[in-house]
């Protein structure tokens, strides 16, 4: 197939679409919430759930293959998310009680991958998602569990951003501290589960904390950081999986969606840090 | 009678399962003044935090706003923080921080309507802050903070305002204006409970004073409770401002 020809099959090929859709659904989720945990500072609880979904994911695929994964995830993720934010929430550190947790789970999918032959040929589907084989059911799951966890976020919007600028002034406001940890938390793992399907448990980190982490460098006001890394989580999906679609079938060499997106992100991140360093450099040559 | 603001009959808070402050009897009318004084560590800052229903009372009985529970949801409490624990590149305007005094009115959906954003820029102006509304709040000088959390606080228009040493970090300009702005609110009815190390300021704008160290030592007018003895009681064998004076307080020999 040719460059042109690949191009314009893109927006036709139904398996395509179905990715197309997932990612989109995706990007808007985890743009908006990766603000909050940017704001917040959770980078290191969303690593901590991510890893914890994964026995999840494993355990789902053992018992009832491809099915069983989001029930599996859905039920890691539930567990861990009201472990972590309990425990972070009491005297333990934060940080302490996700190392643990984290630890404890992923050792645990690893036991599960490696006490099943079925599972372990497909660890790489697991750690990787499934981008360009995601079936109609994945479609409208993914997209169910993301407009959940946005509802989730926007719902308790104004007590977020109080919480995430001044948690004592918050908590004096009346607004409870706890429940709206929860609240974010059980969003973030709710973005987490239905992206380990299509860009993979070990990538979903990328799509959650690069779009705010970007938007956060160049946006000096709320409006803009969340506008900026929902812009940038759409366009950097659909730019990591046009160019993995493009090399795949054009050079013959199949690159995973999911890592290309990670990869992209990450490119983002780092193109826009080296351009804020410029910008930085010459004003600073230009004050003196 | 009116309806007092605020009321304690032998009120404690805790932290966990430590008492942090015990046995506190205490009101606030509106149009009143109260200060609360006390060495650092003496469960001033815990008091506040009590009344806002952020620590659970473990015993005797605390009435805020009429109510003896669920008293902070409606958005009637202002309340001005210790600006010691925030993020200087939160990407939030100073207007959009003065705004967060609006949300519990606001509720979860409700856009800020004309009232709201009446009452952000009457904060604003009576803080003196109108020209830097839409600055980013990080940006702002250390004071210029203060006077934003303090417009925060006004904003809510409050029937109870607490406020966590407002005097702190000002300079004398701006000290005289929160003055000013104490009286103005009194006259409107508020009733305000501000921290202070300062008992010329008590003197200046205040009408009655709790004295607590870990417990209450004194509540009352303030000519009845500052007293050398009643001050001894509370700051121990340590200097205590009065009159402008460094005042060495001797402790106890026995």
């Amino acid at each position: 197939m040719s460059l042109s020809e690949a191009l314009s099959s893109i927006f036709v090929m139904p398996f395509m679409i179905r990715a197309m859709l997932v990612l989109l659904a995706l990007a808007i989720a985890a743009g908006v919430i990766g603000v909050f945990i940017n704001l917040r500072g959770l980078e290191f609880m969303a690593d901590g759930l991510t890893h914890a979904v994964f026995p999840g994911i494993a355990a789902g695929f053992a018992l009832s293959g491809q099915e069983g994964l989001v029930v599996g995830a859905l039920a890691a993720a539930a567990f861990a998310t009201v472990t972590l934010t309990l425990l972070s929430h009491r005297r333990v550190t934060s940080d302490t009680a996700v190392a643990i947790v984290l630890t404890a789970m992923f050792s645990l999918g690893v036991i599960i991958v490696s006490r099943s032959r079925h599972v372990t040929g497909s660890l790489e589907q697991l750690l990787f998602g499934h981008l360009f084989t995601v079936s109609v059911t994945e479609v409208l799951l993914t997209a169910g569990i993301c407009v959940g966890a946005l509802l989730l976020v926007m719902t308790s919007l104004r007590g977020q951003l109080f919480s995430a600028f001044d948690s004592a002034g918050a908590q004096a406001a009346g607004y409870r501290e706890l429940t709206n940890l929860l609240l974010l938390n059980i969003a973030i793992a709710g973005v987490v589960v239905s992206a380990s399907i299509a860009v993979g448990n070990l990538l979903v980190l990328a799509i959650l904390i690069v779009p705010g982490a970007v938007a956060r460098m160049w946006a000096r006001g709320l409006a803009g950081v969340f506008t900026g890394a929902l812009l940038f989580a759409v366009v950097f999906a659909f730019a990591g999986l046009i160019g993995a679609f493009v090399v795949s079938v054009s050079t013959d060499v199949a690159i995973p969606g999911g890592a290309a997106i990670a990869v992209i992100f990450v490119a983002g991140y780092v193109l826009s840090l080296a351009f804020r360093l410029v910008i930085q450099q010459r004003r600073r040559a230009a004050g003196s | 009678m009116i309806q007092r603001l605020l009321d304690t009959a032998g009120v404690s808070f805790a932290y966990d399962r430590d008492t942090a402050l015990a046995d506190i009897t205490m009101h606030v009318d509106p149009g009143q003044a109260v200060a609360l004084i006390g060495p650092n560590g003496s469960g001033k800052s815990t008091f506040l935090k009590g009344v806002l229903g952020v620590l659970p009372v473990i015993s005797g009985s605390l009435k805020v706003l009429g109510h003896d529970r669920d008293f902070n949801v409606g958005g009637h409490i202002g309340y001005l923080p210790q600006d010691d624990h925030i993020d200087a590149d939160f990407p939030v305007t100073l207007r959009q921080v003065v705004m967060m005094g609006r949300y519990r009115r606001l509720g979860w959906f409700r856009f800020p309507r004309a009232v709201d954003r009446q009452a952000v820029a009457d904060a604003l102006t009576v803080t003196g802050l109108s020209s830097r509304a839409n600055v980013r709040f990080g940006t702002l000088s250390g004071g210029q903070q203060q006077r934003g959390l303090l417009a925060r606080a006004l904003a809510t228009k409050p029937d109870l305002l607490l406020l966590d040493e407002p005097f702190n970090g000002l300079d004398q300009p701006n000290r005289e204006a929160l003055i000013a702005t104490v009286r103005e609110l009194k006259s409107q009815g508020v009733g305000i409970l501000l921290t202070t190390h300062d008992l010329d300021l008590a003197r200046e704008v205040c009408d009655s004073v709790l004295l607590v160290n870990k417990r209450q030592i004194a509540f009352g007018p303030l000519d009845q409770v500052l007293t050398l003895a009643n001050l001894q009681a509370a700051f121990g064998d340590v200097q205590v401002e009065v009159d402008e004076h460094k005042v060495v307080i001797p402790g106890h020999e026995h």
